[in-house]
């Protein structure tokens, strides 16, 4: 059994066993992940009828996504694995979206793009085949005049779904493909510039 | 006025007898049963005295063995009514059932009294049977009410997890005694920027956050399993960085079944010297002081009545430490800089000035803190000796400067002790780790009659032991545990000890 968040954008949760989600329940609202996000893995749960120590395996959406938002889901996401000893599997969030359009039919070479709010996209894109999805290119943060890749087909995405990105993580790691992530895809520095000369006062 | 609760004895029967004539005119208590009540050895009779003068009572029938209790009576004078001082008598008195070992307790109230009977309703009594007539001769009904009393570990076990700043701290207590106490620091990160960066605290929490709580398990030498409930700060402090710990804290309830209690930061800190040796005895005055806080708070009872006096108005006193020691070349973070800089410095070489002790500022900022005009005067007095061409007397600006600070903190603080006719002080932040701030504390406490209490350093500065020990004293108190909506609050109020509380019955 398996419980994947998400809050990259908005927040969602679900539970999966194998290829079958369970539950899950989402909200789009990216001001209140922290408030949100207990009742959204209780209620999962609930749904499923699971309880937590069932869970083997927490897929974690690492972004990429706005940071304070994003720490939330993958802050909740360790402490759960490291609460139910279960195994943690970090996962790049515009991986469950190109998943979604496979899954909807679609091929071809796709460009995803999420809102990094202060006027920039985050984009990812991918090479949609009959087999599967792999990326190509990114992720990267750019200025909404300047995204890459203009022939491929977009999808400008409002929310990650937890079931596609705990789904397509299974499977990769099924597959034995596991992703490697230092830190969380902020995808920019902390705001922060080291203090010049003191100024006068007098 | 300052009202203390404390056993009643036999010497208060005249005072006792006076309030209880006056509050029941019709249907009073004998002298003689009143007595008899007094010597019982089945229960436990309290009064409420401002200074020398008994000002309420109120009392217990909570026989050794018996699961059902009974408040006996409960009365206060007219002046002292309409302060919460009924609420803390009867708080008082379900402590003491809970302590004799009572699972339930019960009590009478007249019909014709909603002021009582809405007290009753608040702590969670419920109406069960109604005894016609029963106050006679008035013939009033009597509503018979019951409190079921929650069944809680006497010592609860408690992990608590503490993110507001620059320390990710797991800490674990069972009741009031500390089993671990593991804190990681981004402080180093932040000491090329001079201050506390949020956005570095933040990500450096997330990264802490399994590490510590491993450390932590370990130090306390338990497992996850025996841990009965989680603690969590949910403010006040920085949002990006209170956020981790409250993601965190919810799925890890959530997961392991347990309760979670969401708590204030700052009561926590006084929290945290309930894990001392003695028992810490309320009501006190604290004084917290670090680099986000300069706050003076007056404690009554720690999972419920806490006031803020006073606090900063623009720097916190850690935040004046790190700009002055800038202003004098020296790294961050300013404390121990400054103590090591002021090290055979004279405190009487510069007067810098005294923020919000000026007469005028007796009235509205009694209790206020002010530094930015400190800080700003040592500029100017650094700036003027270099335009001069002079040597910076280093060691004597530190310690004037230091002076100044610690000057301000403890005036307020002993103040705050004599207006309110509390002796008891206790200090809590980083900013206690100062040599000097301990020292000239020690002193003042001495000359004036007051009791100090310091908690040992790793309990002052931010740390999630205090948190676990405040949670664990909610639990011992019978509260229900938080919700899972509550948020990150960078500016909660400390009159909110615990927020996004559930109802305590179903």
């Amino acid at each position: 059994m398996l419980l994947a968040l998400d809050t990259s954008a908005g927040s969602s949760v679900a539970v999966i066993d194998g290829d079958l989600v369970l539950s899950e329940l989402s909200t789009e609202d990216t001001m209140r992940h922290a408030e949100v996000i207990g009742e959204l893995i209780a209620g999962a749960l609930g749904e499923a009828g699971v309880d937590g120590s069932r869970i083997r395996t927490v897929v974690s959406g690492m972004g990429p996504g706005p940071f304070t938002g994003l720490r939330v889901g993958i802050a909740a996401a360790r402490a759960f694995a490291w609460g139910v000893g279960a195994e943690l599997l970090p996962a790049t969030s515009h991986d469950a979206v190109a998943f979604g359009e496979w899954e909807a039919g679609f091929h071809g070479p796709l460009l995803v793009v999420t809102d990094a709010r202060r006027r920039e996209l985050y984009w990812s894109s991918y090479d949609v085949a009959e087999s599967g999805i792999a990326r190509t290119d990114g992720p990267a943060l750019c200025k909404p005049d300047e995204v890459p890749y203009p022939d491929f087909e977009r999808v400008d995405a409002t929310q990650v779904s937890a079931g596609a990105l705990g789904r397509h993580a299974w499977a990769e790691r099924q597959r034995g493909v596991v992703e490697e992530f230092g830190e969380p895809l902020y995808l920019r520095a902390p705001d922060v510039t080291v203090p010049g000369a003191r100024k006068r006062v007098s | 006025m300052a009202v203390d609760l404390r056993p009643a004895v036999l010497a208060d029967l005249d005072a006792i007898m006076a309030i209880e004539e006056a509050s029941f005119p019709t249907d009073a208590w004998s002298r003689e049963s009143m007595r008899a009540e007094l010597g019982s050895v089945h229960g436990v009779y309290l009064v409420a005295v401002d200074g020398e003068t008994v000002v309420g009572y109120g009392g217990l029938s909570s026989p050794a063995g018996a699961d059902d209790a009974d408040i006996q009576t409960i009365a206060l004078v007219e002046r002292a009514r309409g302060a919460g001082l009924g609420r803390r008598l009867m708080r008082a008195l379900l402590g003491h059932a809970r302590e004799r070992g009572a699972r339930q307790v019960f009590l009478e109230v007249r019909a014709d009294n909603p002021v009582a009977k809405g007290l009753y309703d608040a702590l969670g009594f419920e109406e069960i049977a109604v005894r016609p007539r029963y106050y006679q001769p008035d013939g009033v009904d009597a509503l018979v009410m019951r409190l079921e009393l929650p069944q809680t570990p006497a010592e609860p076990v408690v992990l608590g997890i503490e993110t507001s700043c620059d320390e990710t701290g797991v800490g674990i207590v069972r009741g009031t005694t500390l089993l671990a106490n593991v804190i990681a620091s981004s402080m180093d990160e932040h000491a090329r920027y001079g201050g506390v960066v949020p956005e570095v605290a933040a990500r450096a929490h997330l990264e802490a956050l399994t590490p510590t709580l491993d450390a932590a398990l370990a130090e306390a030498g338990i497992a996850l399993d025996e841990v009965d409930a989680i603690a969590v700060t949910s403010g006040p402090g920085l949002s990006g960085a209170l956020m981790v710990g409250v993601g965190a804290a919810k799925a890890l309830a959530v997961g392991s079944g347990k309760p979670l209690y969401a708590v204030n930061h700052l009561v926590g800190h006084v929290g945290a010297d309930v894990l001392a040796d003695e028992p810490i005895e309320f009501p006190t005055i604290a004084l917290l002081v670090s680099g986000g806080h300069t706050s003076l708070l007056v404690v009554r009872d720690l999972v419920d009545d806490v006031e803020l006096l006073g606090e900063t108005i623009d720097d916190a006193a850690g935040e004046a430490f790190d700009k002055v020691a800038r202003i004098l070349g020296l790294p961050y973070p300013g404390g121990p800089q400054i103590d090591k800089a002021a090290v055979g410095g004279d405190p009487t070489a510069i007067r810098f000035p005294r923020g919000l002790l000026h007469p005028k500022d007796a009235e509205k900022h009694r209790y206020d803190f002010s530094f930015s005009g400190l800080k700003t005067a040592v500029a100017r007095w650094v700036e003027r000796a270099e335009d001069a061409g002079e040597a910076v007397p280093v060691a004597d600006v530190a310690a004037s400067f230091r002076e100044a600070v610690v000057d301000v903190l403890l005036t307020k603080a002993f103040r705050a002790c004599a207006d309110l006719g509390i002796p008891r002080l206790l200090l809590g932040g980083g900013v206690v780790a100062n040599a000097r701030v301990r020292e000239e504390a020690a002193a003042r406490a001495a000359s004036q009659g007051v009791t100090l209490r310091i908690p040992p350093l790793s309990l002052c500065t931010d740390n999630g032991a205090m948190i676990a020990a405040l949670g664990a004293q909610l639990i011992a108190a019978g509260r229900a545990p938080s919700g899972l909506v509550f948020g990150a609050d960078s500016t909660l109020p400390v009159t909110e000890i615990q927020v996004d509380r559930l109802p305590s019955h179903r």
